[in-house]
Formats: structure tokens, C-alpha cells, sequence
């Protein structure tokens, strides 16, 4: 038996009703912003319940307009974890920051104990990040943010669709972040972002830079960039919305086989907490296991695409030499690093495919 | 407000019997061979930097007579990150003309640099000339901009740069195809950078960008700028951005390619047909010696230019400024400190420049209107 990591061929088997759609768009020659984009950002806000959704051309770049939209510029710090995908930090380089790390909690999750210490008067944001489709402790952030005057971004790229108590991740945050990747629960065809705000200024702002500053067709207000949503991807994002709700609970009843396949193996792999309350989406499925490298070469050997995010903590990449960090300074974050793993979770993962992934954990611990 | 613009800008758009642009029917010319292009990148499950845009890449530097290219997201990013790659400090000044679209100078102030202007030739390009005298030992690099599709003057420039050691960075994003001597632009600088908007005359149905160069350390560089700064899955070398040409956007552009140069001749016919009908009336483009122009705008000069513009207007023909405020005058340069004396050549121009509707599929009958409007606006008025 085979357990892909990649679904997309089998979530796009079906294809006539999006090719019918990109027939209207083509016919449109509507290729530049334009109803198609408007449309998707219309329904991916009132989807969220939030005023305003604006369309990037990436994850990144949505990353990189939010953390502008609160004011973030060159001299600022801002807050993050060191356990995310590259681009979390790279948007904070980007949008000329000073990234400043805090170690995460056994959750995978930023460690909310440890932020005031990183607090300092140049902290223009903190950037919680809803890692693996997991939401942190948003009550928690908000109330610190709050109490020292900073705007909370939301890095919610992986976490299209995860709530807690029944909020939404990417509306507790000022200006928050998705990514719309292939791989990410909401996915188009090719890479896409939204930024998603109450803010009036803020989505002001964001309309204009995404699209050279320009006011209209003549006018540029400020240097901007080209940072926007392709109508394509808006008009496969828009029918891929439709199902998002169904296949979030796909992944979550997977998880929650998975979680209750491996009970017994405590003490050699297991699930981080799950608090009650908080919804997850199992962008990755990811587990604490002892022996971790055995076990994913053993895996994959038997057919399972098991992977690694990441092996190498952000703080000890090349790119981040000059911040200053070293190894030993985000202990559970580094500790992680040798032990998580990602399982395929996703909605087309049989119940057949977790009994057979359980079996081969099994027979490897045995 | 941008959504009432939109909507009043499609009521007017409709009512053009002459618009300024026909993507829906340029597209449906190949409507059955993108949507097989599409269907071939869903079949593969591979929607980032996976075969299409490997292959679109050899294709595109076939094209442009070079050994490499690199897609990018967009034009605008395209030049960002070969400017980032030049790592420029605080204060180093690059060179580029304030008539060009806002990117080429926003791509400078982006990339951490300051953008200098220097004024254009009658030609509309960079006037090789006055170009000296704006070097400075700050200045780092050269961006040229073959605005409209016609070449900048590229043996001057490249001797000048060649003299002072500056990269040039030709920004072409309005020229593929375009040659000089029969060498085609893209070729001529360090790298070039160029642009597949949807107005462009090689185009994605959305955003695309391509840079084109001989090096291939600049190659090996963007590589990873494109896409996070990473080496590999697990490895990240230095801070970047994601700007990666989309997968789709280069299955469909590959089918594009494929008709480029019968639609640039189609382009090159109708403006020559233009340049014979309008010469009494206006200045048309005419080629210099050894330019092969692409016309992705056609336009023309006259000194009664906004009545003629508002002329046509009424009449069906959408007629546009390209660009109606020159960069070094717009908000966003303030700090730059320039001022409406300063580029004299550019003033004049854009004080003349009309853009008339000018695509593979304008008819003749379109096109004859035009014409006719534009001698009744002449004789009438």
C-alpha cells in the first residue's frame, strides 16, 4: 500500500465545473484584479466574518503587506517563532524588521510565557503563528499585545478554516496572513495570499501597495509592489472555498484515528495536547517521535511519505547568521527539530491507509 | 471607491467600438490549446517551479538569444530581485528614465537604492548623451527601459557602462521580440527583466515576469531569491521572497510563445499600415536605423493632444496616455526632490503622447476608423 503526501491529483480529478469557470474568466479578459478577484475577496470575508479581504499573489507576500499595514519598518522588531516555514521570518527581513524569536510550547506552538521578555521599545508586532494548522494561545497574545500597546499579526497561512472556540484563526489580529499553496487546506492552482482585516486605513493601505501605490491609473501615492491575486487563482480558490468546511472535518476525523491508533506508544511517539476548544486543521499531522530519523526512513521504505518540518530550527539557518543566535537558545524548539514528524493526514487518506500507517509504527517500535 | 471605478470603466469598455485592448479575443484564438495547457499541469499534480516553467525558461532564452532565463512572479519583482542581488547599500544610486511605468524606478527604491533619472532622446528612450553626466560613484547600475517595444540606444549604453564598470539591467518588459542590428533585446545588458501582464505582447492571463542573462551566477542567485532563499527543502540561505512564476501561468504562456512572432508581425503590419495613414496628421513611431520595434503601445505625437485624445474618446476609440505623469513628479518621489524643470525632453513628450488601440486582432476596418477620426479632427477643428 501507498500513502501519498501530495493530494492534489486526486482533489482535482474532477475538473469540468473549475474549466467552466476559467472559461468565463478567459472570456472576460479580465486578467488583472478586476470582479473575478473582487468576487473571491467579497466571499473569502464573509466566510471569516471580517470587513475586508484583500488578495495577494502569495502567502509571503500577504505576510510581508500585513506586517507593513501595522507599521512595521526598517528598525523594528518583531516577534515570532523559529519553528515555522522560512517566509514567516523572511517577510519580517522583508518588510525591513529585525526578526526576534521566542522558543514554542509542547504544542508546537509559540510559548505565550516567554513573549514579554522578548518585548522591547522597538517591538513594532508580534507575529504568532498558527503552526501546522494549530492556533495558539490568541487569548493569551491579545491580552500581552494589548497591555504593552502592539499590534498582533496573525500569520494564519496554514490555518484556513481553524478556530478556537469557535472564532476564527486570522481574526484575532489586527492584519492577518494566508496562504493559499498548493499544499494548504484552502489551495489554488499555483501560489496566492489574502490578507484579512477590519481596519479601514489598514485595507487601504494594503489595495494600494499590493498594486505599485497607484491610486488610479496615473497617480502613484507611494512605492509599492506587485503583490496581487491572480483572477485565475481567485476563480479556483472561489469553488475550492466551497468545500473548505468539508474537507477541514475529513482531515480532523483523520486526526483524530491517528491520535487514537497510536494510544499505547506514549513513551516512543505521540500527538502534542489538544486542548478542548480549539479547532484544528492538520495542515500537517505532526507527532513527537523517539528515533525519529529510523522511523521516517522506515516509513517511507514501506510506502508512507512521511516528512520532516523542519529539521533545522529558523534560528540556525545560513540566512540568519547575522541575528545573533546560537544553538542552545530555544531549547524545546531545537529538541523538537530532532524528534516531530508529519504523517499524511489529508482528506483522501483512507480509514485503510491509517490502520496501515499505525501497523508499521507499530512493527517499528516493537 | 476602486469597485465603482472598475464597474464605470466596464460600462465605458463596452460601449468602445474601438477599445484600447481584446484579450477575450486574442484568447479565444487559443482557448482550446490553454485549456489543454492547464489540464497537462493538473494531470501532473506539480503547481510550483515544476516542468512547465523549467520548460518555459529554455524556451524563453531560446527566444531572447540568451543562454538563461528565470521566471518570476511579475516584471516589477523580476527587476526587484536582480536589483537585490546587486546588493545595493543605503544611498547607491541607480540610473533609469522618469518616463517608464512606475516599477522601474519603484523596483530601485525597493531594492534599498536610490533612482536617479536622466532625461530621454527624441526616440522616447534614455538619452545615451546626457547619461555620463549622471554618474556618479554611487551609481551602480544602469536600467535602460525599451519603452513601447522599441529599443533603447543599447551600443551606447553598453559602451558607457562597459567604460565606468556598471551592470545594466535592460528593462524589457515592454519589448520581447524587439532587436537592434538583429540582436535582440534582453541580450544586450548584464541581465534583463521582463514582463507578461496581461497588455504585454507575450502575456499570462494574470501576472508573469522572466529575466533573461549570459551568467550564470546571476541565474544561480534567483533561483533561490524566487523562492524564500532556499538551497534546498531544508536549507535557507539568505532572507527573499517568494516570487515564483506560477507553474500554470508558464504551461499557458509556452502556447503563447508559440504564436508571439505571428502576432508580433501582425502588430508590426498593423503599425506600419498607421505610421503611412497618420503621417500627415501626427508624428508617428518610425524605426531608427537597425531597430525592429514590437509596438506593444503605438504612439503617436501631436501638439493638440488632449482635444485629440477627447476627440476620439467621444467617438468610440479609447485612446491612452502611457504615461500621463512622469515618475520624478509623482508623490511617491517627493523625497527624490526633483522638479518640473528638470527633464525637459521628458516634459515635452509627455505633454504629446497619445496611445492609440494597436493589437494582433484590430481589423482594418477598426483601424480605418481611427484613422478617419483623427483626419476629420484635423480638418474640422
Amino acid at each position: 500500500m501507498q500513502v501519498k503526501y501530495s493530494y492534489l491529483d486526486q482533489q482535482f480529478a474532477e475538473v469540468d465545473a473549475y474549466f467552466k469557470d476559467l472559461h468565463e474568466l478567459v472570456a472576460s479578459g479580465e486578467f488583472t484584479l478586476g470582479p473575478f478577484v473582487e468576487a473571491f475577496e467579497k466571499k473569502f470575508a464573509s466566510y471569516l466574518g471580517v470587513k475586508h479581504a484583500i488578495g495577494t499573489n502569495t502567502g509571503t507576500g500577504a505576510l510581508i503587506l500585513s506586517l507593513k499595514a501595522v507599521g512595521v519598518q526598517p528598525g523594528s522588531e518583531v516577534i515570532t517563532v523559529a519553528n515555522t516555514f522560512i517566509a514567516t521570518v523572511g517577510a519580517i527581513v522583508a518588510a525591513g524588521a529585525r526578526p526576534v524569536f521566542v522558543d514554542c510550547d509542547e504544542r508546537y506552538q509559540i510559548d505565550v510565557t516567554k513573549i514579554e521578555a522578548a518585548i522591547s521599545p522597538k517591538t513594532a508586532a508580534i507575529l504568532p503563528v498558527h503552526w501546522a494548522g494549530c492556533p495558539p494561545e490568541m487569548d493569551k497574545i491579545l491580552e500581552i499585545a494589548n497591555r504593552n500597546g502592539i499590534p498582533v499579526v496573525e500569520d494564519a497561512c496554514p490555518a484556513v478554516g481553524a478556530k478556537i472556540n469557535g472564532r476564527f484563526a486570522g481574526t484575532f489580529g489586527k492584519v492577518n496572513a494566508f496562504s493559499m499553496h498548493p499544499l494548504k487546506p484552502l489551495n489554488v492552482w499555483g501560489d496566492g495570499g489574502i490578507v484579512v482585516t477590519n481596519d479601514d486605513k489598514a485595507a487601504d493601505f494594503l489595495r494600494l501597495y499590493r498594486n505599485h501605490g497607484l491610486l488610479d491609473r496615473d497617480h502613484v501615492e507611494i512605492w509599492g509592489v506587485n503583490d496581487r491575486l491572480q483572477p485565475f487563482q481567485a476563480v479556483v480558490g472561489s469553488r475550492v472555498l466551497d468545500t473548505v468546511e468539508t474537507l477541514v472535518e475529513a482531515r480532523i476525523r483523520n486526526a483524530r484515528l491517528l491520535d487514537v491508533g497510536l494510544k499505547g506508544l506514549e513513551s516512543c511517539i505521540r500527538p502534542p495536547r489538544r486542548p478542548q476548544g480549539y479547532r484544528e486543521v492538520y495542515q500537517l499531522y505532526l507527532l513527537t517521535a523517539s528515533r525519529r530519523d529510523e522511523l521516517v526512513k522506515f516509513l517511507v521504505s514501506r510506502g508512507v511519505e512521511a516528512k520532516v518540518h523542519y529539521p533545522i530550527p529558523i534560528h540556525l539557518q545560513n540566512a540568519a547568521r547575522d541575528l545573533g543566535y546560537a544553538r542552545g537558545d530555544f531549547p524545546v524548539c531545537e529538541r523538537q527539530a530532532n524528534e516531530v514528524l508529519t504523517l499524511p493526514a489529508h482528506q483522501h487518506i483512507t480509514p485503510d491507509q491509517i490502520n496501515f500507517m499505525i501497523s508499521i509504527i507499530r512493527e517499528f517500535y516493537r | 471607491m476602486r469597485a465603482f471605478l472598475v464597474k464605470i470603466n466596464l460600462i465605458i469598455m463596452t460601449h468602445y467600438p474601438v477599445p484600447y485592448s481584446a484579450l477575450a479575443t486574442e484568447a479565444a484564438l487559443v482557448k482550446a490549446e490553454l485549456m489543454l495547457a492547464v489540464e497537462n499541469v493538473l494531470d501532473s499534480g506539480r503547481y510550483i517551479l515544476g516542468p512547465e516553467v523549467a520548460a518555459f525558461e529554455r524556451e524563453f532564452a531560446e527566444y531572447c538569444q540568451t543562454k538563461f532565463s528565470v521566471g518570476i512572479s511579475n516584471g516589477t519583482s523580476a527587476l526587484h530581485l536582480v536589483l537585490r542581488g546587486l546588493g545595493l547599500k543605503d544611498g547607491d544610486e541607480v540610473i533609469t528614465v522618469p518616463n517608464s511605468f512606475v516599477a522601474s524606478a519603484a523596483a530601485i527604491a525597493l531594492a534599498g537604492g536610490k533612482p536617479v533619472f536622466v532625461d530621454i532622446c527624441h526616440c522616447g528612450n534614455m538619452d545615451p548623451n546626457q547619461l555620463e553626466d549622471a554618474i556618479t560613484e554611487r551609481t551602480r547600475a544602469i536600467i535602460p527601459v525599451h519603452l513601447t517595444g522599441r529599443p533603447a540606444e543599447m551600443k551606447s549604453i553598453m559602451e558607457i557602462a562597459g567604460r565606468r564598470s556598471l551592470f545594466v539591467l535592460e528593462d524589457a518588459a515592454q519589448a520581447v521580440g524587439a532587436s537592434l542590428d538583429g540582436k535582440r533585446v534582453g541580450s544586450w545588458g548584464d541581465a534583463a527583466c521582463f514582463s507578461m501582464h496581461p497588455l504585454k505582447n507575450l502575456h499570462a492571463f494574470g501576472d508573469g515576469g522572466m529575466v533573461s542573462t549570459q551568467n550564470p551566477d546571476i541565474v544561480a542567485r534567483l533561483q533561490k531569491s524566487r523562492n524564500h532563499g532556499l538551497a534546498n527543502r531544508e536549507q535557507c540561505d539568505f532572507w527573499s521572497f517568494n516570487s515564483r512564476l506560477d507553474e500554470m501561468q508558464a504551461a499557458m504562456l509556452r502556447v503563447q510563445l508559440r504564436h508571439l512572432d505571428a502576432w508580433t508581425e501582425a502588430r508590426r503590419n498593423l503599425a506600419l499600415r498607421y505610421n503611412d495613414l497618420l503621417r500627415p496628421y501626427v508624428e508617428v513611431p518610425d524605426e531608427g536605423p537597425g531597430e525592429r520595434c514590437v509596438f506593444q503601445t503605438y504612439v503617436v505625437k501631436s501638439d493638440r493632444r488632449d482635444e485629440l485624445k477627447q476627440y476620439l474618446n467621444e467617438r468610440g476609440v479609447e485612446a491612452l496616455i502611457h504615461y500621463a505623469t512622469p515618475i520624478h513628479l509623482q508623490p511617491a518621489a517627493k523625497e527624490l526632490g526633483y522638479s518640473v524643470a528638470d527633464f525637459p525632453r521628458t516634459m515635452q513628450h509627455v505633454g504629446k503622447i497619445l496611445s492609440l488601440p494597436l493589437y494582433p486582432t484590430l481589423t482594418h476596418t477598426q483601424q480605418d476608423h481611427v484613422v478617419e477620426l483623427v483626419s476629420s479632427f484635423y480638418q474640422t477643428n
